[in-house]
């Protein structure tokens, strides 16, 4: 297995709902005008809470400063993990499950804190720059590590770390149990040709930046049988959404790609307080107990609460290992 | 969404004459001769000699992102679409619907994830197989191969889930592939091996070329590359691919899979395209974004594989199909050499044929020779009978002059102008003067040995300096000869005069000044007007009219010329008569002239011969003569001083005469080599130069080296020889001296000390003599210590010992006269061996047995002594 060290420096910012409309023209920008910026690596994430946008520092530049935005202060890298040679691999599971023995859990024992970002194409892995060298340490064992500079790889050494194992220095993971959330609306995870973004553009500016106008009354907060949950990510030229199926019936069938089965996904909302930035083994916590069971998911980090999204039918399965996982903890 | 999309064009794999265009829809396009397509409405021009008909459009297929046409002859014109959404879809253009293909279009193979579709390959031997390259999907592979002929998928797809991924008609949708490969990794380009059919190679995202197997898809070779934008294998060298990314080009070589053997200078600009033409070896053309321009490289003289340090031989040039336009896309025509159609982003087409380079050789003779694409063309001089002399070629002339021993006659040295053809006025002149040089020379030697150095060099310093070292001139009038009228035409002498006449040719040498021999002599060349003038300026009028007269009455004789003497006979020296005053207006309309001059002399002032001595069409020695006779000190310098350097400007050989075989002689040989390139002639004409002085002028050497290569060069090597014989003994500081002894075995010392001038023969062989008369000598051992020589190992003898029999020199053919006899038995004793195996012996045995033979004769030796000797298989083209 190889996992890629990615060129890209991101940031990790929150934009507050009020705030949003300070925002939208370097959010217009940076999804529709690719050839207008040098951002490669843009992430939108909307919850009920705000909006999460990860980009990098390229795409920051675009973002002005003011009290509605929220910048995590550390500077983020990309891990991404390569299946390398074994075409025929057998596991059918996906995603975050597949790497969550190999690299989520050791990094979660050296109490690296990390940042999922799971696509319709991959799965990101962001942990703090200044983490590198005990990430580089830690998973040398498993990997063939690369640094990819300037559109070369680099294979990187375990010299290239820093000498010997340099612990993070915290202590051991939190007992914390947290609560999850299951919502009732299902997701399904897309993409688009990025040649038809134009087609879709309206419809993406109507789902994005106005998806809370219809349902001011409601109180979203309190309504949990329905949580509001929008992501789009356009990354290195490739284009993800993750929505459900209430905002996939506003767009056109047969622009966006999705699988062949059509498959649909529940989610699980982590955390009842914001979760931080520093706190580890969360995501190894929820991703451990799927990947022993072969339970396929995505992740989706966001700055205040974690999300995995598991396949529509296995939510049972998956509520009786949060059930064993909380008697665990 | 088209605005982005630029046109692409696809060449119909067995329809020379049709492609396709694709952008948002494909055209296909029939590609005929403008001519008759003309009146054909909706004809496209593309060249001025071709035109495009639109045949049919289809737009079935939406999102189109590439295309791929199926490599067999049936069904024709069956398409494969990848869509953006990974669909790959069957169609057709411009068939009858009862056509083979039928039941394969509009087939559907749909992955298992939407994704774009970058690159389609068919299968060139299984034909049925069609691999996709799709973008990468977390869960997904990359890359698909599906089997066309495949049923379609028994399971219906569930209506719900249908609608996500678009309509789909179900009964044609396939979606169990028969490969997959490349798993969550990006395919952006592929191709089959056409070594190979059941081998891939794949460019993928993860910064991977992969030749996968499918007959073991666990098991591939990879490399680490950029790259991986686009992949496309070399039709004429299969192990040859070319990978590009961003504006670099990388070529690798299959079998050195690890890196690429070179890359192509990086353009500024993105590559959009990249391909190998497919009717020349190596020729590869590549396009960069908004550009108009193709760029080609040949790799022709590349040589594959090649070494790390060998610098890769990579012909770069660039061509601009449509002068101005931007071309979106272009392809190579599949037959047609070196063609290709290029379309503009507004689909301009545009047919367009690259032009082969030219490579050109000259050969070592006239003829000259040029490839063109496929086609070699010759050119040679025309060697028939027609052609004029003048016509031809230096190099020819110096050819033929050369086989004809041109410049070799050191007895009559006039003659070398017969030798050089004899139609050359100005090569005459030159041997003439020549001749007249060393003529007098050769008296003087002779006759007045006491003042001889002075003289001696004195005639070979020109006339320019003979008259200009004059001294004492008398003056004479005399009478016109016949009668006893008194001139007041002033006649000027002196010794110096009196040697200029004679190196003009007009009187002999000695004492004698007497014009009468030159005069019978011009009589019997039938020079009948230079003979009158010559007579005339003699101021013998009678004999001038004489010889005109001879002239009319002889054969094919010019009847004219009794008018002429007519006229002449009618000479009055009255100031004011009729006659002058005809003669001088009308002898501008005489036609000949030397019967011009006549006149012009006997109309003049005395001391105003302008119109004699600036005629040009007279020969420059009978000027030079007349001014010799008739200028008086201070008129004769400056004229000829003044016709010295018009003649030496005009690099005219007739100069000789005034300049002599002297620097200035040398300067005007100079615009004479300038003008012509005659080295030939210059050398022989500058070893004739007495003092040497001329030989030592870097010039002058830099003349006989290039003739001497140019022998060499036209393999007319006893040419050179003789050559280098005839200029030892003009000029013995040319000699070579000798740079290789014989050193005895024993002593170490030469045995060869009395025979320093031995000639020296080239590489390979070297043949030496061991005595200077070889038949009386019985020298077979030693001269040092007397120990006996190597024997010959063929008859087994000393050398040194004559060579009593040689079986070569038997055959009837070779059976030439006695003095070349005789000189190849002096070659035939001479030592000679091999430079590899050390063996050897009498020239002239081992020249036999290497007739027959390309083995050293010493029995256990195996050295192939005759062919390491290159030069030795070479035939010279002047057999003697």
């Amino acid at each position: 297995m190889d996992l890629h060290i990615l060129d890209h420096k991101l940031r990790v910012t929150s934009i507050t709902k009020t705030g949003l409309q300070q925002y939208t023209h370097p959010l217009i920008k940076l999804i529709f005008l690719r050839n207008r910026t040098r951002c490669k690596f843009f992430s939108l994430t909307e919850t009920p809470e705000n909006y999460t946008v990860v980009l990098d520092e390229e795409g920051f530049k675009e973002l002005q400063p003011s009290e509605h935005l929220q910048v995590e202060g550390s500077t983020w890298l990309p891990l991404n993990v390569v299946s390398n040679g074994n075409a025929s691999s057998s596991s059918q599971a996906v995603g975050v499950t597949k790497i969550a023995k190999s690299v989520i859990a050791p990094l979660a024992e050296q109490h690296v804190s990390v940042f999922m970002l799971s696509t319709y194409q991959t799965d990101f892995i962001l942990v703090r720059e200044k983490d590198l060298s005990v990430v580089v340490e830690t998973l040398l064992e498993e990997f063939n590590i690369f640094r990819e500079e300037g559109g070369e790889s680099v294979p990187v050494h375990s010299q290239d770390a820093c000498n010997g194992l340099q612990r993070n220095g915290r202590e051991g993971p939190h007992a914390t149990v947290h609560p999850v959330l299951i919502p009732e609306n299902q997701f399904c995870v897309m993409s688009l040709d990025p040649d038809t973004l134009p087609a879709i553009a309206t419809t993406l500016i109507d789902v994005l930046f106005y998806s809370n106008s219809p349902k001011e009354g409601a109180s979203v907060d309190q309504d949990m049988e329905c949580i509001k949950f929008f992501s789009f990510s356009l990354i290195d030229g490739y284009i993800s959404l993750v929505m459900d199926t209430e905002a996939q019936r506003q767009f056109p069938a047969d622009l966006l790609f999705t699988s062949s089965s059509g498959e649909l996904w529940r989610m699980v909302r982590i955390g009842g307080q914001p979760l931080g930035f520093d706190e580890c083994g969360i995501v190894a916590q929820i991703s451990q107990p799927l990947a022993d069971s072969d339970i396929s998911a995505y992740y989706i980090s966001t700055f205040s609460f974690d999300h995995a999204l598991v396949k529509y039918d296995l939510i049972g399965r998956f509520s009786q290992h949060s059930v064993y996982f909380h008697d665990v903890m | 969404m088209s605005s982005g999309y630029k046109p692409d064009i696809l060449w119909s794999p067995h329809h020379a004459d049709r492609y396709v265009i694709c952008d948002t829809e494909l055209s296909l396009y029939r590609i005929g001769p403008a001519g008759n397509s003309e009146t054909k409405a909706g004809a496209l021009p593309l060249s001025e000699e071709t035109t495009a008909t639109l045949l049919a459009i289809n737009s079935d297929a939406p999102y189109m992102k590439c295309v791929a046409w199926y490599p067999k002859h049936e069904p024709e014109c069956l398409l494969a679409v990848g869509q953006a959404n990974g669909r790959v879809v069957l169609t057709s253009l411009g068939q009858s619907h009862n056509s083979k293909c039928k039941e394969l279009v509009g087939k559907e193979f749909v992955p298992k994830h939407a994704r774009q579709c970058n690159t389609l390959a068919w299968n060139p031997v299984d034909s049925n197989w069609l691999a996709a390259g799709l973008d990468k999907h977390r869960a997904d592979f990359s890359v698909l191969i599906w089997d066309i002929s495949s049923k379609f998928s028994s399971e219906a797809v569930p209506a719900e889930k249908v609608r996500l991924s678009g309509d789909v008609d179900s009964g044609l949708v396939v979606t169990k592939s028969l490969y997959e490969l490349g798993q969550n990794d990006a395919c952006l380009s592929l191709c089959w091996l056409p070594r190979d059919h059941q081998k891939l190679l794949l460019a993928g995202m993860h910064r991977n070329l992969a030749i996968f197997d499918l007959r073991n898809t666990s098991q591939k070779t990879f490399v680490n590359t950029k790259a991986i934008q686009g992949v496309t294998v070399d039709p004429h060298f299969q192990d040859r691919v070319a990978s590009f990314f961003e504006g670099q080009v990388a070529i690798w070589d299959l079998r050195k899979f690890e890196k690429p053997v070179f890359t192509l200078t990086e353009q500024p600009k993105p590559l959009t395209k990249v391909a190998w033409c497919p009717t020349r070896m190596g020729l590869l053309a590549t396009l960069t974004r908004d550009s108009n321009i193709i760029r080609l490289y040949d790799m022709q003289h590349t040589p594959m594989p090649f070494g790390d340090e060998v610098e890769p031989t990579i012909i770069e040039r660039s061509v601009q199909p449509c002068s101005e336009s931007i071309i979106s896309s272009f392809a190579w025509h599949p037959s047609a050499q070196n063609r290709m159609v290029v379309v503009s982003p507004n689909r301009v087409m545009n047919d367009f044929t690259v032009f082969e380079r030219i490579s050109l050789a000259w050969s070592s003779t006239t003829a000259l020779m040029w490839a063109c694409g496929r086609h070699l063309y010759e050119c040679a001089e025309d060697a028939g009978q027609g052609v004029a002399a003048a016509e031809k070629d230096i190099a020819t002339k110096m050819r033929e002059r050369a086989q004809l021993h041109y410049g070799h006659d050191t007895v009559q040295v006039w003659r070398n102008h017969v030798l050089a053809g004899g139609d050359d006025p100005h090569l005459r002149s030159l041997w003439y003067t020549l001749h007249y040089i060393l003529h007098c020379s050769q008296y003087t030697e002779n006759v007045e040995q006491k003042q001889q150095s002075n003289k001696q060099s004195l005639i070979y310093s020109g006339i320019k300096n003979i008259v200009k070292s004059s001294s004492g001139t008398t003056e004479t009038r005399r009478c016109w000869s016949g009668s006893d009228r008194q001139t007041d035409v002033p006649r000027y002498h002196s010794e110096e005069r009196s040697l200029a006449l004679q190196l003009c040719g007009w009187i002999g040498r000695g004492p004698d000044i007497d014009v009468e021999p030159f005069l019978k002599s011009l009589e019997q060349e039938g020079e009948w007007e230079r003979a009158a003038a010559v007579a005339l300026f003699n101021l013998d009028i009678r004999r001038a009219i004489q010889i005109l007269n001879k002239g009319a009455s002889a054969e094919k004789g010019d009847l004219n010329l009794n008018v002429v003497a007519m006229a002449l006979s009618g000479y009055t020296d009255e100031k004011n008569s009729l006659w002058r005053e005809m003669c001088s207006s009308l002898r501008l309309q005489l036609k000949k002239p030397y019967l011009c001059i006549m006149f012009a002399f006997l109309t003049s002032e005395p001391g105003a011969y302008d119109a004699v001595l600036y005629e040009s069409r007279v020969a420059v020695r009978d000027r030079v003569a007349f001014a010799c006779m008739f200028l008086n000190d201070a008129q004769l310098p400056r004229y000829i001083d003044k016709l010295t350097n018009e003649m030496k400007e005009a690099g005219n050989l007739e100069g000789i005469l005034l300049t002599g075989l002297t620097k200035d002689g040398v300067d005007l040989m100079e615009s004479y080599v300038d003008r012509t390139g005659d080295v030939q002639t210059a050398s022989f004409c500058m070893l004739k130069g007495s003092p040497g002085e001329v030989l030592k002028d870097p010039r002058v050497q830099c003349w006989i080296e290039n003739y001497r290569n140019l022998l060499d060069a036209w393999r007319f090597w006893h040419k050179r020889a003789e050559f280098d014989i005839h200029r030892s003994k003009l000029d013995p500081s040319s000699k070579p001296l000798p740079q290789v002894f014989v050193s005895c075995n024993f002593c170490g010392k030469s045995i060869s000390y009395s025979c320093s001038a031995m000639p020296h023969q080239g590489r390979g062989f070297s043949q030496y003599g061991v005595s200077g008369s070889p038949t009386k000598s019985k020298v077979t051992s030693c001269p040092g210590c007397r120990k006996p020589l190597p024997r010959c190992a063929l008859c087994l003898m000393n050398m040194g010992t004559p060579v009593s029999s040689c079986p070569g020199t038997g055959k009837a053919d070779e059976k030439a006269d006695l003095t070349r006899d005789k000189k190849l038995a002096q070659f035939n004793n001479w030592f000679t061996w091999c430079h590899n195996c050390r063996h050897g012996g009498h020239a002239g045995h081992m020249l036999s047995w290497f007739r027959d033979h390309s083995e050293c004769p010493v029995s256990a030796c195996t050295c192939k002594c005759m062919q390491l000797d290159t030069t030795g298989n070479l035939v010279p083209s002047d057999s003697v």
